[in-house]
């Protein structure tokens, strides 16, 4: 670590959880951060903030005037480029000293395993359930941690996923199908467009996102993994529940 | 006449449009008896079963699978999120 990083990174450093190990450990890590809108966001600055050494970001979209009373990394300035580009120049300017990959696609069952691949964990802050369920499918087929966020007026949803694998305590770690076996109809999705998003709301969950993603890398305090955290923006109100593997999953099973 | 056993009901996000207008904080109570479950209250409250995702019993997850016969007693409290993907 030079002088530069040193200073940088001091805050960080000084907690005796992360340390200077901790950081050379972030420093070495790569995370995949899938759309780069209201979660993708907070996601991105803050993990270019803490130093992780490599990020990949994953989105098709350009930036729209009614994308930023919520997507932080993006600027008037930058209305109409990518998304991706747009945000690269933001975590360029935060922190010049990491590496981002801009993949300006869309995730397909094409590209999914190369990309996922290429990283040490996936950050899901995508804006429909295709994708959700893909990611979690090529999580499990990789034994990849996938940290996923979702959002929904003045609501938020946070849990970390380890399909195929096991807990802390050791218990089998449910995947996203266990908790929901079938996407549901197009129809009954409403999208931020149509329902409306409190954007604020986005920044509780991406950097709530942010803060579980430098655990996992970190392997520091107590996964979200077997928990759902449920942010009810309105009352103010944060509740975790637990959740199991189910051994009738479509994708992870018994006997799968 | 004795009052009914009552249960409480919560809807989140964009199922919240079916609780009466009267109601606080995305609650309400709802009356039960023996015969009362998950899967009936669903069907009482005319919920879109497909916007039904995610039951929660007393903060515990009920499994799709289960919501038909999963009592909902007095005291309880059941809680229904929509679909949420927005990112």
């Amino acid at each position: 670590m030079n002088d530069e990083q040193f200073h940088r990174y001091a805050r960080n450093m000084i907690l005796d959880e992360v340390g200077e190990e901790g950081q050379e450990k972030l420093l070495a890590s790569s995370a995949l951060i899938i759309g780069m809108g209201g979660l993708g966001s907070p996601v991105a600055l803050y993990l270019a903030a803490a130093g992780v050494g490599r990020l990949g970001l994953v989105d098709d979209d350009v930036v729209d005037l009614t994308n930023l009373q919520r997507q932080i990394a993006h600027t008037t300035e930058r209305l109409g480029q990518p998304k991706v580009a747009s945000a690269a120049t933001a975590l360029a300017a935060l922190n010049p000293g990491i590496t981002v990959e801009t993949h300006p696609t869309r995730l397909t069952p094409e590209n999914a395993a190369a990309l996922v691949g290429a990283y040490d964990i996936v950050v899901d802050g995508s804006d429909n359930f295709d994708t959700r369920y893909l990611l979690n499918d090529i999580c499990l087929e990789q034994g990849k941690t996938l940290v996923s966020g979702a959002l929904l007026r003045f609501d938020g949803q946070l849990t970390t996923l380890r399909p195929g694998r096991h807990l802390d305590d050791g218990r089998r770690a449910p995947c996203y199908r266990c908790i929901f076996p079938t996407p549901p109809d197009p129809d009954t999705v409403p999208r931020c467009a149509q329902a409306g998003i409190f954007g604020a709301v986005a920044g509780v969950i991406g950097t709530l996102q942010a803060v579980e993603v430098l655990k996992e890398l970190l392997g520091l305090g107590e996964s979200m993994a077997g928990r759902l955290l449920l942010y009810e923006g309105k009352e103010a109100s944060f509740n975790t529940i637990k959740l199991g593997w189910n051994p009738a999953c479509p994708a992870c099973g018994e006997g799968k | 006449m004795t009052a009914m056993a009552q249960a409480t009901l919560k809807l989140y996000s964009v199922l919240a449009k079916f609780l009466p207008p009267e109601a606080h904080q995305n609650k309400m109570a709802i009356e039960v008896d023996e015969t009362t479950t998950v899967g009936s209250i669903i069907r009482t409250m005319n919920l879109p079963a497909k916007s039904c995702h995610l039951v929660l019993l007393n903060g515990i997850f009920v499994h799709p699978e289960a919501r038909a016969e999963t009592p909902v007693k007095e005291g309880d409290s059941l809680a229904i999120w929509p679909p949420v993907a927005g990112g």
